[in-house]
């Protein structure tokens, strides 16, 4: 498959507060997506997640996040607002933020444009929903989604 | 006499899978009292019970993100046990080559990424090499640490070619491996194999592995410092030095128990062999007191809760016996850690590369810890020294595949039984011990690496390893203890399968 369009979820499915992504993978895989969009279950690859940017020309995570809505929600992020808050040091748990972080530093090539799905607060099925089919919107059309 | 100052710290130790933190006792400078409390509690074990037999391949590499081949051979070496099907060779091997995958990739991140990030500490500003530290090891920038990121990117593509995806494969079933490859997929995985080697030996050896094993003794690995330039500047030679500078040699000695519950099954008919010729592991089982070895049996671990928040059971239980029941009510006084307390023969004993060393009689670790002891210095550079008893069985192995011959051998459903699965992660001894009673999982107990090397203190009160690894230590600046760092660090600590979630913002306290 010549695909260079990519959806990463990401998380872990056994910890309520991180298990975000695979709940959109699961909601993702289930249904139709167009042959040119690849769909990774990232889990908790951490920096091995530099292997699925090779070759790709845009990449959406979908990740649980933390402090940018009080009440839950939705929301999109550039790989920038992202990454600002990692962790100094690379950990066992280094997580989606420090990945964007070094990845600059670390990716041979073009680096693909980037943007994370996160969702805040507890995964319910309508978060799930709208996370599933705004990372399909962006895969697709990339910025032009968020107009 | 002055009464020494006391105080108490607490240490959150970020850096680590899962959440540790450590509390420790100062008289004066020096750490008289140790505890490593583990803050999560896991309960997996729980979650598998009255699960068909083969869930444990699903859900157990899915414990952890580093781990997730360790904890697949250890479930499905178990099920071989029980359904007592033969592995075919073939299957052996990529599921030893799996392991060694994981182990390579994971010592030289732990040790660029993790370990050395404290070299760069604003405590050794003032230390002669400190410079070049930071060019090596500044976080996102570092030479070093880029270069790591790089080179350790595709090695674990050889089990994604063999097992389909990594993290959390589940291909290794009872009786072999589910996949079939072919010789185009072998020499994908050669080519990946000899790339990593060639790195390794020019960037973190700077000579050939060849030169590297004929280091024998501390004498030895002073004249190899010495040798050439290439040897001098290397990441290892450069670790040596700082190390070296900053006292870690001094520092985190520990009960100076080891224990090693084998790896890497030795195929028939292979030409790889282990250091030690009667075992028919790459990696021995044993037990060492000091440098003195004993032959390993399961039957003596006992996993002791006294101190751990669990229900009493009176001096411990082995694995096949032992229980996952949360219980904190009435005791915090006593109890502090979501850890159990694991003891080999009544003993704490330290596991990881360091432990493989010893019990192997690796010449070179044998001599600095009989002649030096143990310390955060010898620990970390069994670490970075593994990849080159691990690369030449890879290389080996690679080339003993072949594709014509079976990966499988057909594996009845399982039958009612209970058996164990015995390996190393890349942080030591991980056993898997399994019961299957009516076509279901009637009891699953998981003893992983940090619940040896992090464990609480025991029945008899005795300090788990990094704890006594931590007492006398002298910490300079108790608003910055970069030295309970590189003690508990030299382990590589990895709690998010030692603890049977809380997940909470660490801002407001301590960060070493």
């Amino acid at each position: 498959m010549d695909t260079t369009k990519k959806i990463i979820c990401v998380g872990n499915r056994y910890q309520p507060g991180d298990s975000a992504g695979p709940l959109v993978y699961e909601q993702l895989v289930n249904n139709a997506i167009t042959r040119d969009i690849e769909l990774i279950d990232g889990g908790l690859a951490g920096l091995n997640l530099l292997r699925f940017m090779h070759g790709a020309d845009r990449v959406v995570f979908i990740d649980a996040v933390n402090g940018f809505r009080p009440f839950g929600g939705v929301i999109v992020l550039d790989a920038e607002d992202a990454s600002r808050h990692a962790d100094t040091v690379f950990g066992h748990s280094a997580g989606l933020s420090y990945f964007l972080r070094v990845l600059p530093e670390v990716h041979d090539g073009k680096l693909p444009e980037i943007f994370v799905v996160g969702i805040e607060g507890a995964p319910d099925s309508d978060k799930i929903l709208k996370a599933a089919e705004v990372s399909l919107k962006i895969a697709a059309l990339g910025e032009e989604a968020l107009n | 006499m002055n009464n020494p100052k006391t105080k108490i710290i607490n240490a959150p130790l970020n850096r680590v899978e899962g959440d540790l933190e450590i509390r420790v006792r100062l008289e004066d400078d020096r750490v008289s009292e140790a505890w490593s409390v583990g803050v999560m509690f896991r309960g997996i074990e729980n979650m598998l019970k009255n699960r068909g037999p083969l869930d444990g391949l699903v859900i157990t590499p899915r414990i952890c993100g580093i781990c997730s081949t360790a904890h697949l051979t250890a479930a499905a070496k178990a099920l071989d046990a029980i359904s007592g099907t033969k592995v075919p060779t073939n299957a052996v091997i990529v599921r030893n080559l799996a392991l060694m995958a994981e182990h390579v990739q994971s010592d030289m991140r732990h040790g660029f990424l993790m370990y050395t990030a404290d070299f760069v500490n604003p405590a050794y500003s003032g230390q002669p090499l400190y410079d070049e530290a930071v060019k090596r090891y500044e976080p996102f920038k570092g030479r070093t640490v880029i270069d790591v990121i790089k080179h350790t990117k595709e090695i674990l593509d050889t089990i994604v070619i063999f097992g389909g995806q990594w993290p959390h494969s589940s291909y290794m079933v009872p009786g072999g491996i589910a996949s079939n490859p072919k010789m185009n997929d072998i020499m994908q995985c050669k080519y990946l194999i000899d790339k990593f080697a060639a790195w390794y030996e020019k960037r973190i050896l700077g000579c050939s592995l060849e030169r590297w094993l004929n280091v024998q003794s501390g004498a030895d690995l002073d004249a190899w410092l010495d040798e050439s330039e290439s040897h001098f500047n290397s990441e290892l030679g450069f670790y040596i030095r700082y190390a070296r500078d900053i006292g870690l040699d001094k520092i985190g000695q520990g009960h100076t128990n080891f224990i090693s519950f084998g790896q890497l099954d030795l195929p028939e008919n292979s030409n790889v062999k282990g250091r030690n010729q009667n075992s028919n592991l790459l990696i021995p089982a044993g037990f060492a007191r000091n440098i003195e070895i004993e032959p390993f049996d399961q039957k003596k671990i006992f996993e002791h809760v006294a101190f751990s928040w669990y229900a009493d059971d009176k001096g411990g239980k082995h694995p096949f016996s032992g229980e996952t029941k949360p219980y904190a009510t009435g005791e915090e006084s006593k109890k502090y850690s979501w850890t159990k307390a694991p003891r080999y023969d009544g003993a704490p004993a330290e596991t990881g590369p360091l432990a493989e060393m010893i019990i192997s009689q690796h010449p070179l670790f044998t001599d600095i810890v009989n002649t030096m002891g143990s310390s955060a210095f010898v620990r970390e550079l069994a670490r970075l020294t593994r990849p080159a008893e691990l690369i030449p069985a890879m290389k080996q192995w690679i080339m003993e595949l072949d594709p014509q011959e079976k990966f499988y051998t057909h594996s009845s459903n399982i039958i009612d039984g209970e058996g164990f699965g015995l390996t190393h992660a890349s942080r030591g001894a991980l056993g898997h011990w399994v019961s299957i009673s009516n076509k279901k999982i009637n009891h699953y107990q998981i003893i992983t690496p940090t619940a040896w090397n992090g464990s609480p203190r025991d029945a008899d009160s005795i300090r788990g390893p990094w704890e006594e690894a931590l007492i006398h230590t002298t910490v300079k600046d108790s608003e910055n203890p970069v030295e309970i760092g590189h003690v508990v660090r030299s382990f590589d600590p990895c709690l998010v399968c030692a603890v049977h979630a809380i997940q909470g913002k660490k801002e407001n306290v301590w960060k070493i």
